[in-house]
């Protein structure tokens, strides 16, 4: 669906995206990851248009329309991070507003607003003006108003922002919902726990370049597969690191009163043999167990600790 | 997309329809307006009065119309930048402009779009102080197609004050910066235009302007003096005042044009293609696939190609 190759943005001798290359398939919903100054934004500002690549290019499904074209934007419903308002502008004339300016006539964009403000949970406030919504509110309303005229491809940048948690929930069930429908989406967000429950896919930048992407499951196969081991020790800890820096492939990391964190780049048999190992050396035990990966710790170690 | 009606003018209406100022703005303008009216009359009575019989503070009467007309030139000038030149950095301010632009709107439409609905806010301006002008037509017995001719005048004169508005709104990232420059340009509109002709009194001494008064084509003041001429007299401002020019004195273009309405109907075109020059400007501007930030030391500089 989206095709991204080699682009590149400069901003005189800064590098904001550095020979980014990527491709999201149909019906995924991709998450964008990175620290703030990673380059996500700037990408998605290219993607949609709203700032100049400095090389490269960028393709939405077999059309050959160059970026910032109509024919580009008519494929893309962009939802911001900061929802701006007019004041004195109700809801079903705000959506009319934005569907008149993609040609589109007010008895199709009438219809269309009823359905959609259904989909947002937002039905009840249509004859409200926009500036008196909820953030929450306003930036479901934004979904509505980026899916107006059936874009085949939906990017949010950062929507949960700002958002309270009632509204973040209420954001990622409609997102799920949308991919659902089989909408592409691609969304830009700090929150890595809420981008792993709904994401099928995901892109980790870092200064500019994409150091990670891939399915979500793969990703989280990784993470899994995390090495770091704690074995908690009653009796014997001094014999218990000996034995473990003795082990091909196995680092000790950190000793405690208790516990001896290791990290151990062998297999599952591996790891079952050296713990039998320690305790025929009358290291006694009272557990172990394999640290439970997540998307942050991932995503701090690819990035270097970079926090967000 | 639509040329002339399109979205952002119907937005733009019923936001502006919805909001007090306008209330405020038309009893304010029709304020001024019958003040300027009572006046002129308070004056043409006193003056009447002082010099002449009673019966001839009619022939005097005509003089409503041009103050009148005069109070709305300035006020129009005045409130149309205000307008404009805060639409485009407006939507910035309020972070709704991006979303314009990933829209299959055209920076030229959205240009457009903001000018047309600040000429239309005007009209309902212009509407609003009919009647009052209707009244110095009434006593002042001009023609009714006087008062066509000056609508018509009026929405030239906010197309080109929208236009600069908006040509300047759209350098500028604050709306306050976007007035003050707009007004600084439509000052050096008015007096750039002059500088040629002085400079070329200067050079022959005071004997000749030559084609150099052609810039005056783009000047708005000199239009709408050549314009009050027209309709008080009948006669061109610069026919009157080069009657004492022969035709090696003021160049062979500009004797011509200085005969009957040519120069007013040419002062009009040039001002519509200096508008539409201006649009085109601000529609490139604020285009971003024209645009490149450079990012120096934590500010970002927007910087054209």
């Amino acid at each position: 669906m989206l095709y991204i190759n080699n682009l590149t943005k400069n901003y005189g001798t800064f590098t904001a995206v550095n020979h980014l290359s990527l491709h999201i398939p149909e019906g995924d919903l991709f998450g964008f990851v990175g620290p703030n100054g990673a380059g996500k934004t700037t990408t998605i500002r290219i993607v949609c248009g709203l700032l100049k690549a400095s090389g490269g290019s960028v393709q939405i499904g077999n059309t050959s329309a160059r970026m910032g074209s109509k024919e580009m934007k008519r494929l893309i419903g962009y939802v911001p991070d900061f929802f701006g308002v007019y004041d004195n502008l109700k809801v079903h004339e705000y959506m009319d507003f934005y569907g008149s300016m993609y040609g589109m006539r007010s008895r199709d964009i009438a219809k269309l607003t009823d359905d959609l403000l259904e989909l947002v949970n937002l039905s009840d406030k249509k004859e409200f003006y926009v500036d008196t919504l909820s953030r929450g509110m306003k930036q479901r309303l934004c979904v509505a108003r980026a899916l107006l005229h059936n874009p085949k491809l939906l990017i949010l940048d950062e929507p949960s922002s700002g958002l309270d948690p009632r509204a973040r929930v209420e954001m990622k069930e409609l997102l799920k919902n949308l991919h659902s429908m089989g909408k592409t989406i691609v969304i830009s967000s700090h929150i890595l726990s809420e981008l792993s429950e709904m994401c099928t896919s995901i892109g980790i930048m870092n200064r500019g370049q994409l150091i990670m992407a891939g399915r979500i499951e793969d990703i989280m196969q990784q993470v899994a597969g995390g090495k770091r081991i704690h074995i908690q020790i009653v009796s014997g800890i001094e014999t218990a690191v000996r034995i473990l820096m003795e082990q091909v492939g196995v680092v000790v990391e950190s000793v405690r009163e208790n516990e001896i964190i290791i990290t151990n780049n062998g297999t599952d048999e591996q790891t079952s043999v050296l713990i039998g190992q320690l305790i025929q050396n009358q290291v006694v035990l009272t557990g172990f167990y394999r640290e439970e990966g997540s998307l942050e710790s991932l995503f701090m170690q690819l990035t270097g600790g970079g926090a967000q | 997309m639509k040329l002339w009606w399109n979205p952002l003018v119907k937005k733009d209406l019923q936001v502006t329809a919805r909001s007090m100022r306008l209330s405020w703005g038309l009893f304010a303008y029709d304020a001024v307006l019958v003040m300027a009216f009572l006046l002129a009359l308070a004056v043409i009575q006193t003056e009447g009065r002082g010099y002449y019989s009673n019966n001839n503070i009619y022939s005097y009467l005509i003089y409503l119309f041009p103050v009148l007309a005069i109070a709305q030139v300035c006020i129009v000038a005045l409130i149309v930048p205000i307008i404009t030149a805060s639409s485009i950095s407006g939507e910035r301010e309020r972070q709704t402009f991006d979303i314009m632009l990933t829209t299959c709107m055209s920076p030229f439409s959205i240009v457009l779009g903001k000018v047309v609905s600040a000429v239309i806010r005007i009209l309902f301006f212009v509407a609003a102080g009919m009647p009052i002008m209707a009244l110095s037509f009434v006593v002042g017995g001009l023609a009714w197609s006087s008062l066509l001719y000056f609508v018509l005048a009026i929405i030239l004169l906010s197309v080109l004050s929208g236009s600069i508005g908006i040509f300047c709104s759209s350098f500028c990232r604050k709306s306050i910066s976007a007035v003050v420059l707009s007004f600084a340009f439509y000052f050096v509109i008015y007096i750039l235009t002059f500088v040629p002709m002085i400079l070329n009194l200067l050079w022959t001494e005071g004997d000749s302007t030559g084609e150099s008064m052609l810039f005056l084509l783009f000047n708005p003041g000199v239009f709408f003096e050549e314009f009050f001429m027209q309709i008080m007299t009948g006669e061109s401002l610069f026919g009157t005042a080069g009657s004492n020019f022969d035709r090696s004195e003021v160049g062979f273009l500009t004797y011509h044009l200085s005969q009957g309405k040519a120069w007013m109907f040419l002062s009009a075109a040039c001002i519509l293609c200096l508008s539409i020059l201006f649009m085109i400007v601000a529609a490139w501007r604020v285009n971003p696939m024209n645009t490149t930030t450079i990012r120096t030391s934590g500010r970002k500089k927007t910087k054209k190609l």
